[in-house]
C-alpha cells in the first residue's frame, strides 16, 4: 500500500502530495475554464466558450432541476466549480502515479524532513525484524485522499445548515421534530450520516480506483504473462475509471444540491 | 485512514481561492455573456415579430392599393365606353338631322323651282296665248292690260287644278 507524503512542519503534520495535486487540481480548472473565457463573445462564441458555457448550461439544468431556479442562482458558481474541481481532481490520478521507494529511514526525506509514515513503517519493519517495502505516493487523485474528500463534504455541509438557520429557520428547526419530536435523534444522525456518505462516497470510489490501478500495475511487473494480461486490464480499468470520475462529479455536485433545496425550501414535505 | 488535520484546512483554503478564481474570471464574465446573449435573442425575436407585423400590414396596404387601382380603370373604362357610346349615339341622331335638313332643303328647293318653272310658264304662256289670241281675233288688244287678266285666269286655274 502506498503511504502518503506527511512531513511535519510548524508542528503541524502537512500531507505535502495533497498540497501539491490541490494546488494543480485547481490551476488546471482555473485554466480550462479561463482559456475557455479568454475571448467572449455574445454573437460567435468559440469552441472552448461553447464547451465552458455547456457546463455551465449542464449545471444550471440540475439546478432548476432540484430547486426553485430563482432561489438556485446564486448556486451556479459553487456548482460550477465542485464539478469541474472534482471531476479535473478524478482524472488528475488516472494517466500515470508519481511514487518514490526509499529504502531506508535516511533516505525517507523530502526538503530535509522526513517522511512520518514511512518512518514508522520502517521502524515496525525494523522491530519485527523484516524487510521493509515502502512507497510513497506523490501524485494521485486528491479526491482519493479521505481528509479532502470529507473537507469538501464538510464546506458544503457547513453551508446548507448556515443557509437553512439564516433564510429558513423556522422550517429548519422544525425539520428537527418532524413528524414526531420521538424522531428527532434520527433526523440528527440522517444529517451526519449524509456528510459521511457525500465525502466517503467520492473518497471510495476514487480511491477504489486508484487502489486497482496499482494493483494492474503490480501485476505487470509479476512477469511477461501479467504484462500483457494487464494492458487490457488497465485499458478497460481507465476507462471505467473515467466514467466513475465523471459520475462521482456529478453525483457530488448533485447531491449538494439537493441538500442546499432541502434546506432552503421546506415549505413541502420532504 | 488516516487524517491529517492541515489537509481540511489548505482544501478549504483551495476550495475557496478556486471559487473566487472562478467566479471572478472566468464564470462571472461568462454568465453575463450568457445573459447578454439572452437579452439579445430576445430583442431579436421583438424585432421579427415587429417586422412580420410590419410586413402583413404592408401587404394589406398594397392589396388595398391594388384593389383601388382595379376599381379606378375599370370605373375608366366603363365611363370611356359610356362615353363613346353617347358620342356615337350623338353622331348618328347628327347625322339623322343632317339628312332630315338637307331632305328638306332640297324638298323646299324643288318646290322653289317648280314655282318659278310655274311662274316663268304662266307668263309665257299668257304672252303666247295673248299673242295667239290677238292673231286670231286680229284685235288689237292692249298687251299691258290683258296680261292682268291672263293671270288672273291661269291662277284660277292653277288653283282649281
Amino acid at each position: 500500500m502506498h503511504e502518503s507524503l506527511i512531513i511535519e512542519l510548524l508542528g503541524m503534520r502537512v500531507d505535502l502530495s495533497v498540497v501539491l495535486m490541490l494546488i494543480v487540481s485547481c490551476a488546471v480548472v482555473f485554466l480550462i475554464a479561463k482559456l475557455a473565457t479568454r475571448k467572449l463573445s455574445v454573437e460567435n462564441p468559440g469552441k472552448m466558450q461553447n464547451f465552458m458555457e455547456w457546463v455551465i448550461e449542464f449545471v444550471q439544468n440540475q439546478i432548476a432541476g432540484t430547486m426553485d431556479m430563482k432561489k438556485g442562482r446564486p448556486f451556479v458558481t459553487l456548482a460550477v466549480t465542485l464539478i469541474m474541481f472534482i471531476f479535473v481532481s478524478n482524472m488528475l490520478g488516472l494517466p500515470f502515479g508519481i511514487v518514490i521507494h526509499p529504502h531506508s529511514v535516511a533516505e525517507a526525506t523530502v526538503f530535509g524532513h522526513p517522511i512520518l509514515p514511512a518512518v514508522e513503517a520502517f521502524n515496525a519493519a525494523a522491530a519485527a525484524g523484516t524487510e521493509a517495502h515502502v512507497e510513497v505516493a506523490i501524485w494521485k487523485s486528491p479526491t482519493a485522499d479521505v481528509t479532502v474528500a470529507m473537507t469538501l463534504a464538510a464546506i458544503v455541509f457547513i453551508l446548507v445548515h448556515f443557509l437553512g438557520i439564516t433564510k429558513n429557520t423556522k422550517a429548519y428547526f422544525k425539520h428537527y421534530f418532524e413528524p414526531y419530536p420521538v424522531f428527532f435523534p434520527i433526523n440528527l444522525i440522517e444529517q451526519f450520516s449524509s456528510l459521511l456518505t457525500h465525502g466517503m462516497r467520492l473518497y471510495g470510489n476514487i480511491f477504489a480506483g486508484e487502489v486497482l490501478i496499482s494493483v494492474i500495475l503490480k501485476l505487470a511487473a509479476v512477469n511477461v504473462v501479467g504484462l500483457i494480461a494487464s494492458i487490457p486490464l488497465m485499458m478497460v480499468w481507465q476507462g471505467f475509471s473515467i466514467f466513475v470520475g465523471a459520475i462521482q462529479a456529478f453525483v457530488f455536485t448533485i447531491l449538494a444540491l439537493v441538500y442546499i433545496s432541502q434546506k432552503i425550501d421546506t415549505h413541502e414535505e420532504h | 485512514m488516516d487524517i491529517v488535520w492541515s489537509s481540511t484546512i489548505i482544501t478549504l483554503i483551495a476550495f475557496l481561492i478556486l471559487y473566487w478564481l472562478l467566479s471572478r474570471y472566468a464564470i462571472g464574465p461568462l454568465l453575463s455573456v450568457m445573459e447578454k446573449r439572452r437579452e439579445l435573442v430576445l430583442s431579436q425575436l421583438k424585432e421579427a415579430s415587429t417586422t412580420r407585423d410590419e410586413a402583413a400590414a404592408y401587404v394589406t396596404q398594397q392589396q388595398e392599393a391594388l384593389q383601388q387601382a382595379r376599381k379606378e380603370a375599370y370605373d375608366i373604362i366603363e365611363q370611356s365606353r359610356q362615353t363613346s357610346s353617347k358620342q356615337a349615339d350623338q353622331m348618328i341622331a347628327q347625322a339623322k338631322d343632317e339628312t332630315a335638313r338637307l331632305k328638306d332643303e332640297a324638298l323646299r328647293d324643288i318646290e322653289s323651282e317648280k314655282n318659278k318653272a310655274m311662274a316663268a310658264l304662266r307668263g309665257e304662256v299668257g304672252r303666247v296665248s295673248v299673242q295667239i289670241a290677238s292673231k286670231l281675233i286680229e284685235k288689237e288688244i292692249d298687251e299691258k292690260t290683258n296680261e292682268g287678266l291672263v293671270d288672273q285666269y291661269l291662277k284660277d286655274v292653277g288653283t282649281q287644278s
